[in-house]
C-alpha cells in the first residue's frame, strides 16, 4: 500500500466516522422537543450528509467544472420545480370534495 | 498495459473517463427528478396535514431505520475504499470490499422487509385493510403511508439494482476480469450507489425522526 492510497482510505474512513457522528446527532436530537427546530436541525444535517457524501465519496472536491455543473444544475432544477409548485399549492385553500356533506347548512353561516 | 486502452471515439483514456463520469452525473441528475415529486408530495403533506403526518410518522420502526441508515453509510464507505483501491491495482482489495458492500445492501432490504412485515401486520399498508388507531389523523396518515411505501419501495428497487452491479463486478474482478471490472466501470457504479445512500439520508428523517419529541 503505497503513502497516497493510505492516505485516501484515511480521509474516506474520517468522512464515515463524521457521518456516523451526524446520524448520532439528528437521531438524538429528534427526541428533544425543539418544536419547529426539529425540522431544521434534522433537514439540516442530512444536507450536510449529503454534501459529505458528494463532496467526498462521489469526488466532487477534485472533479472537472463540467462535473461541477452538472451536479449543481440538477439540483436548481429540482429547486425550480418545488418553488413553482409550492406557488401552486400554497396560494389555494383546501376545498373538501363536492360529494362530501357539508358539516352545516351554508346558509347558517352567512345569515342569507 | 491493456486495461489502461480507450475506445476509439475518444483521444485518450482521461478523456474516456471523463466521458463516463459526465454519463453517470447526467443519469442521476434525471435520477433526481425521478425521486423529486415523492419528496414534493411528502412536502404538501407534511405541510397541510403537520399533525397527522407527525403522528403517522411516530408508528415507523425508527430504530430499525436508524440502524439501516447506519448500514448504507457504512456501505457508501466501503465502496469508496473499492473505488480507490481498484484505481491503485489493489484488486483484491477491492473484490473484497465489493463482496462487503454488497452483503451490507443486501442486510439493509433483509432490515427492510423486517420493518414492512411489521407494518403489514399493524395494518399500516394502505391497501383496503388500512387502520389508524388515532382516527382524527387516518386519512393524513394513510397518505403518509402511501408516501412511505412508494418511497422506500423505489429507493430498496434502486438498491437491488445497484447490489447486482456490485455483485457483478466483484465476481469479474476475482475471476481476473481486470478489463471487465476497470476502475472506470467500478467507479461509476460506485457514484450510482453514492446516490442512492444520499437520497435515503432524506428518506431517513422525513420518514422516522418527524414527530418524535411531541405526541
Amino acid at each position: 500500500m503505497t503513502n497516497l492510497e493510505s492516505h485516501a482510505y484515511r480521509r474516506i474512513v474520517l468522512v464515515w466516522i463524521a457521518l456516523m457522528a451526524l446520524l448520532l446527532l439528528t437521531f438524538g436530537s429528534a427526541y428533544l422537543k425543539l418544536g419547529a427546530w426539529n425540522n431544521a436541525i434534522n433537514l439540516g444535517i442530512a444536507a450536510v450528509k449529503a454534501l459529505l457524501v458528494a463532496v467526498f465519496f462521489m469526488h466532487l472536491r477534485s472533479a472537472s467544472t463540467m462535473l461541477r455543473i452538472v451536479a449543481v444544475i440538477a439540483l436548481l432544477m429540482l429547486a425550480l420545480l418545488f418553488g413553482l409548485s409550492h406557488t401552486d399549492y400554497a396560494t389555494r385553500t383546501m376545498q373538501r370534495v363536492p360529494w362530501q356533506t357539508p358539516p352545516k347548512s351554508q346558509n347558517a353561516e352567512g345569515g342569507g | 498495459m491493456s486495461e489502461a486502452m480507450h475506445a476509439a471515439q475518444f483521444d485518450s483514456a482521461a478523456q474516456q473517463e471523463e466521458a463516463a463520469t459526465l454519463g453517470i452525473w447526467v443519469f442521476l441528475a434525471t435520477e433526481l427528478m425521478f425521486f423529486g415529486p415523492l419528496f414534493f408530495g411528502y412536502y404538501y403533506g407534511r405541510s397541510h396535514f403537520p399533525d397527522g403526518f407527525a403522528a403517522a410518522s411516530r408508528h415507523t420502526e425508527v430504530m430499525l431505520g436508524t440502524i439501516n441508515t447506519a448500514v448504507l453509510l457504512t456501505s457508501s464507505m466501503l465502496m469508496a475504499i473499492a473505488g480507490e483501491a481498484r484505481k491503485a491495482n489493489a484488486t483484491r482489495l477491492a473484490t473484497r470490499m465489493l463482496l462487503l458492500v454488497a452483503a451490507l445492501g443486501i442486510a439493509f432490504l433483509v432490515i427492510k422487509g423486517i420493518e414492512y412485515r411489521h407494518e403489514w401486520q399493524e395494518r399500516l399498508f394502505p391497501g383496503a385493510g388500512f387502520f389508524f388507531p388515532e382516527h382524527q389523523h387516518a386519512a393524513a396518515a394513510r397518505m403518509f403511508y402511501f408516501l412511505y411505501f412508494g418511497m422506500t419501495g423505489l429507493h430498496a428497487l434502486h438498491l437491488t439494482i445497484g447490489i447486482v452491479m456490485v455483485l457483478v463486478f466483484a465476481l469479474g474482478l476475482s475471476r481476473g476480469a481486470r478489463r471487465f471490472a476497470n476502475a472506470e466501470r467500478i467507479e461509476v457504479a460506485a457514484l450510482y450507489w453514492h446516490f442512492v445512500d444520499a437520497v435515503w439520508i432524506f428518506l431517513y428523517p422525513i420518514l422516522y425522526l418527524v414527530g418524535r419529541s411531541s405526541g
